[in-house]
């Protein structure tokens, strides 16, 4: 995203919908929400979400800035895409949420910024685009350790049990990452998915965001 | 009239020949009646047809078929001008009750009664024709409905009389920017072409228009209306068309919205024009508007403004927000809203404004500052929402109907007489609702309408329109719409209902036609709805009138006045057949060619009554033709059955029933009575409006007759019948038998 919301506040924006629906991907399909509530109905974590998808696009229309782009709705969503799937008028819920959480992270909403899942994400990026595959060693230890080295030793610790078991049954290994077969191809691929993902959005509307940030841009 | 002489012609086709027994039938109209019948196997047929026309060149005059019913085959024994009557012997017969038995056989029997009886108590009704009919047609008011009625009445070959009140034609659709789309796609707001209605108007040569004027007085009936204008002059019209239209609602009433704190909250008929100078401007600053927040149902369905929905507020919005957005893809748009309401085709301009990014918060507004923040009560997200930073608030306000001119003073004796008569709220308490009763209403306090009448009718009724609760033209918004309880004038546009351009449009050719219909029935002496083309009228013996105007008092149509002896003095082109004032004349003065009190208590003395060591109750249901017998007919068709013990009488409203009839048919030994009509109340199905509600009202008033004599009240019922109720009826019926078999005989039989 290269605009940056046209916020007067940081709190509350009555131009919030607007930007969302030129903005966001699959903002323009969010225009068209009715309300119908399929996609909470839907959503097999919405019990651990601060609001569900239509409270929470409810609540961009009504301007709700700050409560919009505090939530934890944009990290808990796991991609099932059942409600995109569900929505009778297609509007793709899981890109809105994943894109929602670029702009959180990126306006600098601490608690966007701070939170587990966004951790979580970083480490997960890193590593998948590294490797061209996620290593369980890696991605733990560096998203442990992003609470500083204290926590970081103590999660670690917390789950050595569970990393000794997954040795023991051969489902964790010990030695170097295990890469995809060839990863200068895979810098290629995602590269130029960089560059079409920024020709798509020229214009205006634009996630500029080629390797960092989000997770599962799956698009 | 020449010596009557009656044919009767028994059917034994379609399965009659074989569930009942002729050859007996034919026996009761020889030795009870004298009359010599004649059996066809197929009466409908040519040869049938052939045979009662070859008698009719013999001297036949009269014609009694008794076949199906007299809702079938009516142009196969229509024998103009002679009178036929029939008797029903398919559908409320065998195809209702079992083959062979012999209570459907006495069944057949008491119908053929029934028809025979009645023979010399009827005449060929004869049209009342006087003098000359004007075919000319009035049409009041010249917006687009009124322009759209006087162009299609010409188009019909009619000329017009076009009263505009303004000094220009075109109503408020001259100050609309565009209008609503009218054509598919249907989602983009379309040129205003108003301009082109007024100029095909202008040119055609039948229509004259008379600006500045408005009605000061209407006598005369359909055909024969003398309408008396501002200006002085007098002009003769066949037929009146009510195109007044509607009026914004006072905004300054809504100052919880904010109307009046700043200038920059407006109407949306105020937004409206602004759109058609061009770009909205701030008034405040003269800045144009870069972000507007529509409040929808301002003032509408709220039980201190007008608390009903005018139908085109939501959509008139989404057309302001898509042309605002049209002119500056920037412009931001909030729409305010409870409910949607976007009827018909109009859904799909709500779906291009969701598409071109107009915001909607469903929610009530709480509050408008003069900074123009916007406190919303969001329903979807539960918490009171503070829009802020708005150019611009545009109020929704509904329409108020111009059933009454506005500017006219409200005369003291007639204001009163705007009030519906018919109670809107409590239903008045009749046996036999479908579903649940409905539970009993506070009277609410009816608002008459501000303003004088628009016609001023010289009718004995008073000078208005009748209205509806909300100050609407009373019409029967789904199956009668243009029909007012005046005839030969009618109402279209959003003076009957709140509705759009293109709907008025619609609506002004609709009422056209009932127009012409109306023109031309009066010449020729015939009904209008819903007893089409009938020729007879109301004829009153005076030497036996008591001068107690109930006829006057109850007529749903304001047909009767009141001479200067204060003698019924019957407009017949007024009239619209339904003998409400036969039911109302408590002495039976009152009466038709071919109907009357006393042709109907001699159908029901007809009916052999069996003594009660018979077994077999006699019960009567008087069934109004609209609905009612409708009704039984499709049960018949459907072959439901109902008690064999029940004789229907078809009458043409239960406003014609007499408590003559109900305690006569008690007095010979009947066991109960029911009648059987349409639904009374502000939301009537009454075909005559008011007439099962008439029927209701008496009938609340004979429990102290059937009291005096010594009867039970719960003998005399009414139950509410509509056209889809051909499976509910008979059991209702059925219920009806049991309860009365429950109470007894009736304690007068044989006497």
């Amino acid at each position: 995203m290269t605009h940056a919301s046209p916020t007067p506040t940081k709190k509350y924006d009555l131009n919030f919908a607007r930007w969302v629906y030129e903005n966001v991907d699959g903002g323009d399909r969010m225009a068209l929400c009715m309300q119908c509530g399929t996609c909470s109905g839907s959503c097999p974590v919405g019990q651990q979400m601060d609001y569900g998808p239509r409270k929470l696009f409810m609540m961009i229309r009504a301007g709700l800035k700050e409560e919009v782009l505090k939530s934890n709705t944009l990290w808990n969503c796991v991609s099932c895409y059942n409600c995109v799937v569900r929505c009778p008028r297609k509007v793709p819920v899981t890109y809105i949420l994943h894109d929602l959480a670029t702009v959180a992270v990126r306006e600098g909403y601490a608690e966007a910024k701070e939170s587990d899942n966004s951790r979580f994400a970083k480490a997960f990026w890193w590593s998948a685009a590294k490797y061209g595959r996620t290593d369980e060693r890696l991605v733990t230890a560096l998203y442990y350790f992003s609470f500083g080295m204290g926590e970081g030793y103590k999660r670690g610790m917390a789950n050595m049990p569970i990393a000794m078991g997954m040795v023991k049954t051969k489902r964790m290994h010990l030695g170097m990452p295990h890469k995809c077969k060839n990863t200068g191809e895979l810098k290629k691929i995602l590269a130029k998915a960089a560059e079409i993902e920024a020709r798509s959005h020229a214009g205006g509307a634009g996630n500029a965001n080629p390797a960092g940030g989000t997770a599962g841009h799956d698009k | 009239m020449s010596e009557r002489k009656t044919g009767v012609y028994l059917c034994s086709g379609c399965g009659i020949g074989e569930a009942v027994n002729v050859a007996t039938l034919e026996g009761v109209a020889k030795s009870e009646f004298r009359m010599e019948p004649k059996t066809h196997a197929c009466l409908c047929g040519d040869e049938g047809v052939g045979m009662i026309k070859a008698d009719i060149d013999a001297g036949v005059n009269q014609v009694i078929v008794a076949a199906c019913s007299a809702r079938v085959m009516t142009d196969r024994f229509a024998f103009e001008p002679h009178l036929t009557i029939r008797a029903d012997l398919r559908e409320k017969v065998i195809w209702s009750h079992p083959a062979g038995d012999e209570d459907t056989q006495m069944l057949a029997e008491d119908y053929l009664r029934m028809a025979l009886s009645q023979a010399p108590k009827v005449t060929a009704p004869e049209p009342w024709v006087d003098g000359d009919y004007s075919q000319r047609i009035c049409v009041l008011g010249g917006g687009v409905t009124g322009l759209t009625a006087a162009k299609e009445a010409a188009a019909l070959g009619h000329d017009v009389l076009l009263i505009e009140r303004s000094d220009r034609l075109g109503g408020h659709a001259l100050g609309a920017s565009k209008r609503l789309p009218h054509r598919p796609p249907y989602d983009s707001p379309e040129p205003n072409d108003v301009d082109a209605l007024v100029a095909a108007v202008k040119a055609e040569s039948r229509i004259v228009v008379k600006m500045s004027v408005t009605v000061t007085k209407t006598a005369g009936m359909p055909g024969k209306f003398a309408v008396t204008l501002s200006d002085g002059s007098v002009e003769d019209v066949g037929a009146i068309v009510i195109a007044t239209g509607w009026r914004p609602y006072d905004a300054t009433k809504l100052g919880h919205l904010g109307y009046g704190a700043s200038p920059d909250v407006v109407t949306n008929v105020e937004f409206e024009a602004m759109l058609k100078a061009g770009r909205p401007q701030r008034k405040s600053s003269g800045q144009p508007v870069k972000s507007v927040a529509f409040v929808q149902c301002a003032g509408s369905r709220d039980p201190n403004h007008l608390p009903y929905c005018s139908n085109v507020c939501c959509a008139t919005s989404l057309k302001q927000a898509l042309e605002l957005i049209q002119a500056d893809p920037l412009t931001n748009c909030y729409v305010i809203y409870e409910e949607m309401r976007t009827p018909g085709v109009a859904e799909e301009l709500y779906r291009a404004a969701q598409k071109a990014g107009v915001i909607f918060i469903k929610g009530k507004v709480k509050g408008v500052g003069a900074d123009l923040t916007v406190t919303v009560a969001d329903e979807l997200v539960q918490a009171d929402i503070p829009l802020q930073g708005l150019d611009m608030v545009v109020l929704a306000t509904g329409m108020v109907p111009n059933s009454t001119n506005p500017d006219a003073a409200a005369e003291e004796y007639g204001a009163d007489l705007l009030k519906g008569d018919v109670d809107p709220e409590a239903p008045i308490k009749v046996a036999g609702y479908c579903g649940s009763e409905p539970g009993a209403h506070e009277r609410r306090e009816q608002a008459i309408p501000p303003g004088g009448p628009l016609l001023n009718l010289q009718y004995r009724q008073g000078p208005h329109l009748p209205v509806l609760h909300d100050g609407f033209a009373d019409s029967h918004y789904i199956c009668f719409p243009y029909e007012t309880r005046r005839t030969g004038i009618y109402t279209c546009g959003p003076v009957r209902r709140p509705m759009d351009w293109a709907e008025a449009a619609e609506d002004a050719q609709g009422a056209v036609l009932k127009a012409v219909q109306a023109v031309r029935s009066a010449a020729a002496g015939a009904a209008l709805h819903p007893r089409v083309g009938d020729l007879s009228f109301p004829k009153i013996n005076y030497n036996q009138c008591t001068k107690c105007r109930r006829c006057t008092v109850e007529c749903p149509f304001g047909a009767i006045d009141e001479n200067a002896e204060q003698y019924p003095q019957v407009n017949a082109t007024r009239c619209r057949r339904c003998g409400t004032c036969m039911g109302a004349c408590p002495v039976r003065t009152i009466s038709f060619d071919n109907y009357s009190v006393e042709m109907l208590t001699t159908q029901i003395k007809s009916v052999k009554i069996p003594d009660e060591f018979s077994g077999k109750p006699r019960i009567l249901v008087i069934a109004c033709e609209n609905d009612a017998v409708p009704s039984l007919d499709m049960a018949g068709i459907k072959r439901n059955s109902w008690s064999a013990h029940v004789r229907v009488l078809p009458v043409r409203c239960l406003g014609s029933v007499s408590l003559l009839c109900v305690s006569d048919a008690l007095s010979v030994g009947y066991d109960g009575v029911m009648l059987m009509g349409c639904k009374p109340g502000d939301d009537y199905q009454c075909h005559f409006v008011k007439g099962s509600a008439m029927a209701a009202e008496r009938l609340s008033k004979i429990g102290e007759t059937l009291k005096s004599m010594m009867l039970e009240p719960e003998r005399v019922v009414q139950v509410e019948a509509s056209i889809a109720d051909a499976d509910r009826l008979p059991k209702v019926i059925d219920e009806f038998v049991d309860r009365i078999m429950g109470i007894g005989f009736n304690p007068f039989k044989g006497f």
